[in-house]
């Protein structure tokens, strides 16, 4: 046990949970953003793979990272728009459309990949590079902060900033009331004169691109390269941790925090003698009791309100 | 008198209007797949393949030889008994994503009776089969029973049950239930008694992994359709999704039909694992399920969560992914442009819109002429 405790305690692992936890926070932000404007994200999934495969290529054939980055988030803010049209235009449900996106997202890419680089697996035989690091003066010379931050990627400062960001924008500004508005009840935020159609487009843009954000870490964060359906359910993930995270930006960034602490150390402990999948398997098994806690206590408030569209 | 006869101009009326519907969804499914397959047409005009011969291959391909017919009616009966699974707690508008976690339940069960216990023939096959239902029902329970009695999202709990189950069973198959001195991964092979069928041996043709489990599958849908449109608890499980509300109004108790749709549709997935292992691999394999689990999702979908019409949806569409399989192949264009199809058609069905305006208008149409 004390080998586990050496392991975690190490600045090196906290490092790891700072990158592992970068695509999960992101997204989950996306998704919360989603999810207080009323339409439910179930595509970060897709957006991510997206945002990773575009990114990766257009860095690839045009050189330069930004440029990469750039267009792997539009697209996937794209993509945000596509749910929240189908949502609002043709009244799709939600989450048969988000399942929908991702499925074209990893046929889409998958297809891309294969006709551009005669490749199934990924886009190894293409060079795109990496986002940039970002170096502070005089941080390395910090014990352990130092090592902890030094070298991270320019996204994972972005992902950490993301929540006060986050949580500015709900409760500070204008626009994060409008969406909160929204999300909580279209009909009374619409008598008021709220544009509600207009919010929930702007909401899920945003979502999406903070999706595509995680997106292009997980293809320039510190691969440099696409792999196919290399999101691997992080998307899925992330979702849980939004509602993890009881809807709020500080909850659902410690969940997310929470979920990539629990990846790294998996991995970590994979050169113990513990079974890796055993102990990844501990974040889910936890959310499921959250879910269960947090919706029984809810109950008891509530005087048991149980229909089939509560949620 | 006249009571009967407006009785009757009432009945005609509605009976029409149901044709009516029955013909607008039936043309909208057409429509849709066309749309979709005219969507993938484009894509590959557009990147350079010639769409005419990959289509070719994929819609012909399928049938030109036995063992191919093989391939895909074993697709399509996992495919189906998954689309069977989420169809079922789709009719009480549950969302449950959970066939996944179903599935890799019901498949550790039947393995771990069909290699390790020995029964007499016949039983040998059966007990597995409903070992699989169970530990797929008590699967979906879990969910079930967390949205019904406590209102917890069945979206969140099913994914979380997903991740869950997919890491237990990787860890089984690589550790406990390896088989022992074997380089792969992969279990002790089933007892021979416990295997289903093989097609082959009933047309003496060689059709692949094909087995007895395509004959279970249909058997499922109908007693399925039968359940839905027949029984006390289908009716109640329908009144649940149409309107729970007004079926908690109507006496019935809403929370029980949602727990009853989840199991069910758990115990269907179960057989679908039950499938692979008894039938297909015979022994468990690492990523059994692969991406089945969300096609199960677009083959209810298509199919609007009716079980008979299910089947045709699974057969369709397994159609089409072995189809992708051949066109791969035999032309430069690669399977994934099935997938794409597959999300095109998800995104058409899903735009519900789309036929309520087409029959609105036609209805207008209609009360206009008279």
């Amino acid at each position: 046990m004390s080998s586990v405790l050496d392991v975690v305690l190490s600045s090196a692992f906290l490092a790891a949970v700072l990158r592992v936890a970068t695509p999960y926070l992101l997204a989950a932000f996306g998704g919360l953003v989603a999810e207080r404007a009323g339409i439910s994200n179930i595509g970060l999934e897709g957006q991510m793979l997206s945002a990773a495969c575009t990114g990766a290529l257009v860095a690839g054939y045009s050189g330069s990272v930004t440029a990469g980055a750039v267009c792997g988030i539009a697209v996937a803010a794209l993509l945000g728009l596509l749910l929240a049209a189908l949502r609002l235009e043709l009244g799709a449900d939600a989450i048969i459309a988000g399942i929908g996106l991702n499925l074209l997202a990893s046929g889409a890419t998958a297809y891309t990949v294969f006709t551009f680089l005669d490749d199934k697996g990924g886009t190894s035989g293409l060079k795109s590079g990496t986002l940039p690091t970002v170096a502070l003066p005089g941080i390395e010379s910090i014990p352990v902060l130092g090592d902890v931050l030094s070298g991270q990627n320019t996204v994972t400062w972005l992902a950490f900033l993301a929540a006060p960001a986050v949580a500015w924008l709900f409760y500070r500004t204008r626009f994060g009331f409008h969406l909160r508005a929204v999300g909580e009840m279209p009909e009374a935020a619409a008598s008021v004169g709220i544009a509600v159609r207009r919010v929930q487009y702007a909401g899920l843009a945003l979502s999406g691109a903070l999706a595509g954000l995680a997106g292009v870490f997980l293809s320039m964060g510190y691969v440099s390269f696409f792999v196919r359906d290399m999101t691997a359910g992080r998307g899925f993930i992330a979702l849980a941790a939004v509602f993890l995270g009881g809807l709020r930006p500080w909850g659902v960034f410690l969940a997310a925090l929470g979920f990539g602490a629990a990846e790294a150390l998996a991995v970590q402990l994979g050169t113990l003698d513990v079974p890796p999948q055993l102990v990844s398997t501990i974040p889910y098994a936890l959310t499921l009791v959250a879910l269960a806690v947090y919706a029984w206590r809810r109950k008891r408030r509530g005087a048991g309100e149980v229909t089939a569209a509560s949620m | 008198m006249t009571a009967t006869l407006v009785e009757t101009e009432d009945r005609r009326a509605y009976r029409a209007t149901r044709r009516r519907d029955l013909a607008v969804d039936l043309s909208m499914t057409l429509a849709t797949i066309l749309a979709a397959l005219a969507i993938g047409f484009v894509v590959m005009l557009a990147t350079g393949k010639d769409p005419v011969r990959a289509y070719e291959a994929m819609l012909t391909g399928p049938l030109e030889r036995s063992f191919r017919v093989g391939r895909w009616l074993e697709d399509a009966t996992t495919l189906t008994l998954l689309g069977l699974s989420v169809a079922i707690p789709f009719r009480a508008r549950q969302i449950s994503l959970g066939a996944e976690s179903q599935l890799y339940a019901g498949a550790l069960a039947a393995a771990m009776v069909a290699i390790f216990v020995p029964l007499p023939p016949v039983v040998a096959v059966i007990v597995p089969l409903v070992a699989a239902a169970a530990a797929g029902a008590g699967m979906g329970l879990v969910p079930g029973a967390m949205k019904a009695r406590l209102g917890a999202n069945e979206i969140v709990a099913t994914l979380m049950l997903n991740a869950i189950a997919v890491r237990v069973y990787d860890y089984l198959v690589n550790g406990p239930l390896k088989q022992p001195g074997s380089t792969a991964v992969h279990s002790d092979p089933i007892r021979p008694d416990s295997a289903l069928t093989p097609l082959q041996e009933w047309f003496g043709v060689p059709l692949g992994r094909a087995n007895t489990g395509f004959v279970l599958m249909l058997l499922t849908a109908v007693a399925l359709w039968l359940l839905i449109t027949r029984t006390p608890l289908g009716y109640r499980i329908r009144m649940t999704g149409s309107n729970p509300d007004f079926a908690e109004y109507g006496g019935i108790r809403v929370p029980r039909a949602i727990e009853w749709s989840f199991v069910i549709g758990g115990a269907v997935a179960g057989l679908a694992g039950a499938h692979l292992v008894q039938g297909v691999y015979g022994r468990l394999e690492p990523g059994l399920a692969g991406s089945l689990a969300f096609e199960g999702i677009v083959v209810a979908l298509l199919a609007r969560n009716n079980p008979l019409v299910v089947v045709v949806a699974g057969l369709f569409y397994s159609y089409l992914r072995s189809g992708g399989d051949i066109m791969e192949q035999q032309t430069d264009v690669g399977t994934e442009i099935v997938v794409v199809i597959q999300a095109v058609i998800v995104l058409l069905v899903t735009a519900q819109a789309l036929p309520d305006l087409l029959k609105r208008r036609i209805a207008r149409r209609q009360a206009g002429v008279r």
